[in-house]
Parts: C-alpha cells; structure tokens; sequence
C-alpha cells in the first residue's frame, strides 16, 4: 500500500525552493546576469543543474499528499537563502574590489599554434561552449589592425584576443601604434612610478577570482591617473621583458577619458 | 473536538507498555479520558489504574487487510467517548507509514491528529537491532520527537545519542530517569515547517537590507561578499549536484556485496584504480566529496577512497589544462603538479592503509553503512524496478544535497568574507621570508581562500612576484585537497577526528614534499 494521507509541508518547500531556484537559473543564463558571477564555461553545467532541479520540483509535486512525520523547513533555506541574495539589490564587482595582483605573461598565445595541448580538448568536451580557436590561430590577427599605417584600434570586444595576439607576434607588432581602452590599475607592490596597466578584469572561473588583464605601459604622466578610472590610451607597442617574462608593453603618447566597459573578460572562454 | 494522539514506537520488548503503565498512573493524569490504541501483543499487560483509560486493540494484518474497518472502529469509540487524549503503541515491526495513513484517513482526520512521536528503546539492545532487522525501526526513529533510552552504560549513552540523530537530527533523546522535562517537552507546541522557513527567509531579507548600509559606510564591503558569496555557490553548485547523483547512484545500485568482491584486494591496486578514476572524473573537489562518502558507505577500502578524495581535484584534465594555461605553457609546472599531486594522494592514502582510524570516520558510526540514513525511504517505499530506482537516486540525491548544502554555503560564506575584509594579496609578500615560511603562507592562503581547482593556477600564478615558485606549487597542490569548504562539507557526514586527521596529513605531505622537490 502506497502511503497517502494530507497536505505534506515539507516537501512543498523542497518543490517551490527546486523549482524557483531552477526558474532563476534559467533567468539568470537567458538575461547573461549569470556573467557577473561565473565565466561562459559554465553555462551547459547551470543548465544542468536547472534541469535536476525541475526534476526535483516534478518528482515532489507528485508526492505532495505523502503523509511525512516532522515535516521540517529550515533546510530549503539552502536554496532559498542564495535566491533571495541574488534577488535583493547589490552590484557587480569593479576594478576597486580587486583581490588580486596582475599575472604577467599569462596568456596562452605566448605559444606557438601548434603547441595548444591536448587537454584542450578534454576541456571542450566537458563544457562544451570553450572555443580556443582564437588563441590558438596566431596567424589570423583580431579585427581592428591596419597593416599600411601600422596602427591597431583595439575594439572592447577584441580585449582579449588582441592581448593574445601581441604576446604570440610582439616583435612583429615592434613600433606600431596602438588604441586601447581599459581602467588604470596600479599596484605600488608590482609596478614603479612611471608604469600602470591599461587593464580588463577577466574572470577564469567564478567572480573570486577576478584577475587584472592587460597592457604594461610608461608613461612620465602615470602618477596623475587615477587609479580604477577608465582611459583610452594611445601609444607605441615594444617588445621587452617583464619580471624576467618576454611582454609586449606600450610608451604612452596619448590619454582620454572613457567611459566604463561594462563586463568582463573570460580567458578560458 | 479534535484529540491530541501521542504515539509510542520502538522494537518489541523495548518497554513501551511499561512506560504507558508508568504514565498512566501518574497523579496529575487522574482526570484526563485517554484511550489507548494498541497494535501490538507484548509480554506486558497494560492495566488502566481506573475508568478513564479505556483500550482498543488491532493486529497489524487487520490493519493492513481492512483499514477502512480499523478506522470506523476506532472513530466510534473516539465519538462515542469524548477522549481528551490518544494513546497509540504501534507495532515495532511494522513501518511508520501504515499508521501515519491510518490517522489520516478520511473517517479519522476530523477526530484526531497526532501530536507526538515517542521512540523507547532499549539501551542495551538497540545498535544490534538496528543493523539486523529492516526499514521499519529506523523509519520510526526518523518520524519521532522524542527518544526515551531505557537501561545500557553511560559510556554507550553518547554513542546511542549520535547514532539516534544520524538518523533524525531534530530528535530530543531523554534517559528515561529525567522523565519531569521529558513530561514538559513532550506537551510543548513546535513551530510548523512553513513559519521557521517563511522566518528565516523573512530575517535574511531584513537582516540584508537593514544591516548592509550601516556596515557599508562602516568600511565592511557588502556588496563584495555577497556578490564572491553568489559566484562561489553558482561554481560549485552544478559539481555538488553531480556529486551527490553519483553518490546517489553508488547507493541505489552498487551493492556492497559487489564491491567486496570485485573492488581490488590489495591497498595499492585499490588506490591505483582510485588515481584512474579520480583522472576520469573532471570535476572539482565539490564533486569528489559526496562521491567519497558513496564509496566509504559501501565498503570501499579507506586507503582507496582517501586516495581519490585527495587525487580527483588535482590531477583531473581540466585542472591540468588551466595550469598549462595560466603558467604559459610551462610544462615543468604543468608535470610538476600533476606528479606532486598523484605522489601526495597516493602517500596520503598510504598512511591510511599503515593506521587505520581506530573509530567510525562517518558520524552515523556503523549504522550509516548499513543503512542510507538520508531519509529518503522514510515512507517504506521500496523499488525493485529500474524506474523505481532511478526515483530512489533522484530522491537520495535530494536528501544529500539539502544536507551538504548546508555545509557548502556556510563555507562559501566563510570564504567571501575572508576574501572581502583580507588586504589585497598583493600585500601578502613573501619576500625576504625563508622558504619554509613562503610555503606555509601560501598553503594556509590556499586552506582559507578555499578556491576551485580549476581557476586556482591563475591566483597561483598573481603571486608570481611575491612568492617563489616552490610556494605556489605548495598552494596548488594543498588547495584542492583541503580547505575551509571541504573540511565543512565532509563534517556533514564525516567525523571531526577524521577530518582533521585528514587535513594534518595532508598538509604535511604537500608541505614535505614541495619542500624536497624544490
């Protein structure tokens, strides 16, 4: 005899909790919100875990009239806690909420096309979404480059893909002038007086580990910016080492405000 | 009037007709009309002291034959009687669930409601009966208020404690001497499941909105922690759920017969098969958990399981390929993690297999192994078919995943304060330390950070300038095996002395062996 008996409280939160919860993943992948907190890489496994959750929801509404001794209630709070937080105002992080320092030479396109590891695809297969074909391709450069007048004009979306571009060729990129918008980050630990980065925040797995990624640059000007404020920078690219690491950095000729790009960047795709 | 029903469960001789006995002959119950349900033939004879107890007796095959009949009956003595309370003793044998439904039935709902479930159980007795003799016991353990424990050593009484709660958390568990506020307790209201939910989701909205611009303008950055809060749950969340439907599935259809007869014999063979299968699971150290307690729950050997708990979140592929990645392309780093990594889980393990814990590691000591004490067969359903097995998985997941959900919030949050209020990293230099002291910096930053060991090697890589490269393999090596957010989410099910043995051997072992490869 299957057991019925009346209106089972518990499990009627453990079916509104999976159920809300999974609706607010759905809205946090279908609105790109979901950006703000993790990298693109997790998308297939949020729309996994929205699907276990209406799973859950389906499974419980079907039990809703089990008979149950001590229904409780304070565990749906597991869930309900974190969707009330990502109901309740708060912003996404900056550039002054940074914990971390700048990672010099971090870029996979220091390498040669044809040394992009085999893991890689391991990587793909898992998350289905993560594209290394641009970092990998060292041959096609981004958009926004012209060869004749030897000038590149780095648009926002190109942040990346262009950082990668001018570690793999820097010699080649030797004198070229450049335009790239990012905030001034500076660290007195890591950098001197006359040097700041023209920097993104880039994000390689969760919003914990938000990363400055950029371009070094020199400028006499540097201490008259202001740290966390967004510049458009103009200047000549030099192929030079860093910290004993080979690094594209660039002689600052030129600096207007911008406004803030908002986003981040997303190394591992 | 609707009448309160008190009920009694637990196995057969465990006392529950003396107890009744007892209670009913108390002086301040002389004006109170009971009647008392019966549902089982014991030994003991009840004896009513006067009128006012009358008692209506059933068999569990009457009830299970004809519960319509039951019902009528006991609805007419209910009308026909004016009883101020019920009294059941319900069949220890029997699951919980049959009376549960015969209470709700149609012709009783209107007459009675249960009010509280009293599990007596005999001291001496209980450990070897749990293990022995089916759902039926647990099931009434897991549905009661109260545990009365009656006769057994006092050294036994705090293990019977902890066992009584594996299987039911909230449970009050009373020597039968202190009956006075076992009295007290008994007749309190409890609040419902909906008002403590609805209250504490109403006092973390209140608290949030009302707390967090005070301690803005006081310098605490809110809006950071909530927001490193939300990042690291949405992270770890969909690892922690294919953790536990793995788990979920290790439960439901592995038996442990299989694992003992298939599972390697030896320890080596054993933790070589765990290394493979901790390299075939790309999934970060939330997925390895709950696996880790599936395997131990069925039997696998602790050198084993240890082995993969500590190797999964290492040398997975994509860790691998984020270390290749965030260090450029260095394949000494990429080589050097991995082989640190595999040495360390392997020696981890090792150590396991040369002392093995002298007590249960699981909190729910013997009986966890025995039996799944998720709560997730609480209703005395069983499945046989695979449809009804996959329903089981799903459900079992549930239960583990609102258990160690818990546990994986509280060490997020733990983590995104730290991260908020801790200066920027930058300032944590290593220079001008010795390199044992860089080392031990960078390992407890990797204990408290408690980040995933997937992005870990870009952090690793950020302290570059501040911290020699043996320091960061420490980091790498040491984070994803333990930090703050493992070591909560192994303490829902794994013992305190467990954990922190595990965390110390560890450490040492990173510690020494980054040490010796420098």
């Amino acid at each position: 005899m299957r057991p019925s008996g009346s209106f089972n409280p518990q499990i009627f939160l453990e079916t509104l909790c999976s159920a809300a919860f999974a609706l607010l993943l759905l809205y946090l992948i279908r609105s790109g919100a979901y950006l703000n907190y993790v990298t693109p890489r997790l998308k297939p496994y949020l729309y996994f875990a929205a699907a276990i959750m209406l799973i859950w929801a389906i499974g419980g509404a079907l039990r809703l009239r089990l008979p149950r001794r001590r229904p409780r209630g304070a565990h749906c709070l597991v869930l309900a806690a974190p969707l009330l937080l990502f109901l309740l105002p708060h912003a996404p992080l900056t550039s002054a909420d940074l914990s971390w320092s700048y990672v010099p030479g971090a870029s996979a396109a220091a390498l040669p096309s044809s040394a992009v590891p085999a893991p890689a695809l391991a990587l793909d297969a898992v998350s289905g979404s993560a594209d290394f074909s641009a970092a990998a391709d060292s041959t096609a450069a981004p958009p926004g480059a012209d060869a004749t007048d030897k000038t590149i004009v780095v648009a926002d979306d190109y942040f990346y893909p262009w950082l990668n571009e001018l570690y793999a060729n820097m010699d080649m990129y030797e004198g070229w002038r450049i335009y790239l918008t990012g905030f001034v980050f500076k660290d007195p630990e890591v950098f001197q007086a006359d040097e700041f980065m023209t920097s993104r925040l880039g994000m390689s797995c969760c919003v914990a580990d938000l990363v400055p990624y950029g371009l070094i640059c020199r400028s006499d000007g540097a201490a008259a910016l202001e740290a966390n404020s967004w510049i458009t920078i103009e200047g000549v690219i030099h192929a030079t080492e860093y910290d004993g690491w080979p690094e594209p950095q660039i002689t600052v000729t030129g600096v207007a405000a911008a406004q803030e790009i908002p986003g981040y960047i997303y190394p591992f795709g | 009037m609707i009448a309160p029903v008190y009920v009694l469960t637990g196995f057969l001789s465990a006392g529950k007709t003396s107890f009744l006995n007892n209670l009913l002959r108390r002086g301040d119950w002389r004006n109170i009309k009971i009647l008392v349900l019966q549902f089982e033939n014991g030994e003991t004879e009840l004896s009513p002291p006067d009128d006012f107890c009358q008692k209506l007796q059933f068999t569990i095959a009457e009830l299970e034959l004809r519960p319509e009949e039951a019902a009528r009956r006991i609805r007419r003595r209910l009308r026909d009687g004016e009883f101020d309370e019920v009294w059941v003793e319900w069949n220890g044998v029997a699951p919980f669930a049959s009376l549960h439904s015969l209470l709700l039935h149609p012709l009783l709902r209107r007459h009675c409601q249960m009010r509280r479930v009293v599990h007596i159980a005999d001291g001496a007795e209980l450990e070897k009966l749990l293990g022995r003799t089916g759902q039926a016991l647990p099931g009434q353990i897991a549905s009661s208020d109260f545990a009365l424990l009656r006769g057994g050593d006092t050294a036994g009484a705090a293990r019977l404690r902890k066992l009584l709660r594996s299987l039911n958390p909230g449970l009050r568990v009373y020597a039968i001497d202190s009956y006075d506020d076992f009295y007290r307790q008994l007749l309190r209201r409890t609040p419902p499941a909906w008002l403590v939910f609805s209250a504490g989701a109403i006092l973390l909205s209140l608290l949030y909105l009302l707390a967090a611009p005070p301690l803005t303008a006081a310098g605490f950055p809110v809006n950071k922690t909530v927001t490193v809060f939300l990042g690291l749950i949405l992270q770890a969340l969909p690892f922690l759920l294919i953790g536990v439907l793995i788990s979920g599935a290790i439960e439901i259809f592995v038996s442990r017969a299989a694992i003992e007869s298939r599972f390697p014999k030896t320890n080596l063979a054993g933790m070589a098969t765990a290394v493979i299968a901790g390299f075939c699971l790309p999934v970060c150290d939330c997925a390895s958990i709950p696996v880790f307690h599936g395997l131990v729950r069925k039997g696998v050997p602790l050198p084993a399981a240890v082995t993969f708990l500590t190797a999964a979140p290492v040398i997975n592929p994509i860790v691998i390929f984020s270390t290749y990645y965030a260090f450029n392309g260095d394949m000494r780093v990429v080589a050097l993690r991995a082989i640190l990594g595999l040495t360390a889980a392997l020696l981890i393990g090792l150590t396991f297999a040369l002392a093995p814990p002298r007590r249960q590691i699981l909190t729910g000591g013997a009986l966890d192994r025995l039996l799944c004490s998720c709560g997730c067969r609480e209703d005395g359903e069983t499945a046989d078919d695979l449809a009804g097995k996959i329903a089981l998985l799903f459900r079992h997941a549930q239960a583990e995943f609102f258990h160690m959900g818990k546990y994986l919030a509280l060490g997020a949050f733990v983590s995104a304060v730290i991260q908020a209020v801790a200066p920027r990293a930058s300032a944590v230099s290593g220079q001008g330390a010795g390199l044992a002291l860089s080392l031990l910096i960078m390992m407890l930053m990797a204990f408290v950070l408690s980040l995933c060991s997937s992005s870990d090697a870009v952090i690793a890589r950020s302290f570059a300038s501040q911290f020699p490269a043996e320091a960061l393999m420490g980091f790498m090596v040491f984070g994803p095996m333990m930090d703050i957010k493992n070591a909560l989410l192994l303490s829902s099910v794994f013992s305190g002395r467990f954990i922190a043995r595990l965390a110390l051997t560890a450490f040492a072992i990173c510690f020494g062996l980054v040490f010796l490869f420098n």
